[in-house]
């Protein structure tokens, strides 16, 4: 199991890929169901914390227990964290520098291209309903145009959508 | 408070409230290391962002970057464990759990508010860091471009950075 979960961090280039894990776990290795794998994606989507780490522990402890879990977040985070903590350094020395400004500048452009194009695609598969537009709405003009801390925003649409989604005695299938 | 514990205590809040994935985090990640701290310019944290994206693993190990800005090795090792490793203590618990809370009609209810606060957070993100790396008509003709090639889903992102990168290269010679 390790190895797999080193695997899929270190394969995972450029963001975290949640479908390499159902191609690892459910497809090929067969260790988990389907419908066992989506209900721990949608744990991992709705708690705090990384959502790519939050998956991985979340499956490794229905795999192997705490230890999977721990062994999980290791595997997953560790070799991209220590990759991460030496570019740091090299860019600290000023050794990403000069003469690799432009590409970065190039880089940091394109990345913005592939964040609009996740984002749009999270938006268009998972924003449903006039309540979720209004709440969403909000969270976006508030920290993303107006640059409002997120910590007040968020409470406040908390506040604000569990009250619009609050439980209806009349409604079937809760 | 001293430094060390100070990145520690804000990236481990940082955490509880990245809902809906790391780049939801960005806006705020950035406010706090720009603007609140002065740990690193905007400049420096896109520049972060986009090393982030380009090594193994999750988009906010940005976080390591920013804690070595700060602190040196061990900014960023403490940046790193407050990042990661209480979400995830959390995730191990809720997990064995989980089934029953879904099932009552307030777990619904969080689900259908915590989801589209993620998706808002997500598109604040975007603005965030196009704030940074859009400064000229050059990196929004790439940025353009970029999306262009990653819409129909058949280009790894990687691909394109690397890419954007030659061409920076190339430019910065011949232009």
């Amino acid at each position: 199991m390790t190895l797999v979960f080193t695997w899929i961090g270190l394969s995972s280039l450029g963001g975290g890929r949640s479908a390499y894990f159902y191609d690892e776990v459910v497809a090929r290795r067969g260790w988990l169901r389907t419908d066992e794998f989506l209900q721990d994606f949608a744990l991992s989507q709705m708690l705090p914390g990384p959502n790519f780490s939050n998956l991985a522990v979340a499956l490794g402890y229905r795999l192997c227990g705490l230890p999977g879990a721990a062994w999980a977040l290791v595997a997953l985070v560790g070799p991209g964290a220590v990759v991460m903590l030496g570019l740091a350094v090299l860019y600290g020395h000023g050794w990403l520098g000069p003469g690799l400004e432009t590409p970065l500048r190039w880089m940091s452009a394109a990345v913005v291209g592939l964040v609009a194009i996740t984002a749009g695609r999270m938006i268009q598969t998972a924003l449903r309903g006039g309540t979720a537009v209004l709440l969403a709405g909000l969270v976006f003009v508030g920290v993303g145009l107006l640059r409002l801390p997120a910590v007040p925003v968020i409470a406040g649409v908390a506040g604000l959508g569990l009250w619009l989604n609050r439980p209806r005695p009349g409604e079937a299938g809760a | 408070m001293s430094d060390l514990g100070r990145i520690g205590w804000t990236f481990l809040w940082l955490s509880f409230i990245s809902i809906g994935g790391g780049l939801g985090t960005m806006p705020e990640m950035e406010r706090q290391a720009v603007a609140v701290h002065g740990w690193i310019t905007a400049r420096e944290f896109l520049d972060g962002y986009t090393l982030s994206r380009l090594t193994p693993g999750p988009g906010m190990l940005v976080a390591v970057f920013v804690g070595h800005r700060a602190l040196g090795v061990a900014g960023g090792v403490v940046a790193g464990i407050a990042m990661f490793v209480p979400a995830a203590l959390i995730a191990a618990a809720v997990a064995r759990r989980w089934q029953t809370v879904r099932a009552r009609p307030w777990g619904r209810t969080v689900e259908r508010t915590l989801g589209p606060i993620g998706l808002g957070l997500t598109a604040a993100g975007v603005v965030t860091l196009a704030r940074s790396a859009l400064v000229d008509a050059w990196a929004a003709g790439i940025a353009l471009s970029a999306a262009l090639i990653l819409l129909p889903g058949r280009v790894p992102p990687v691909a394109v950075m690397i890419a954007a990168g030659l061409a920076g290269a190339l430019a910065a010679r011949y232009l």
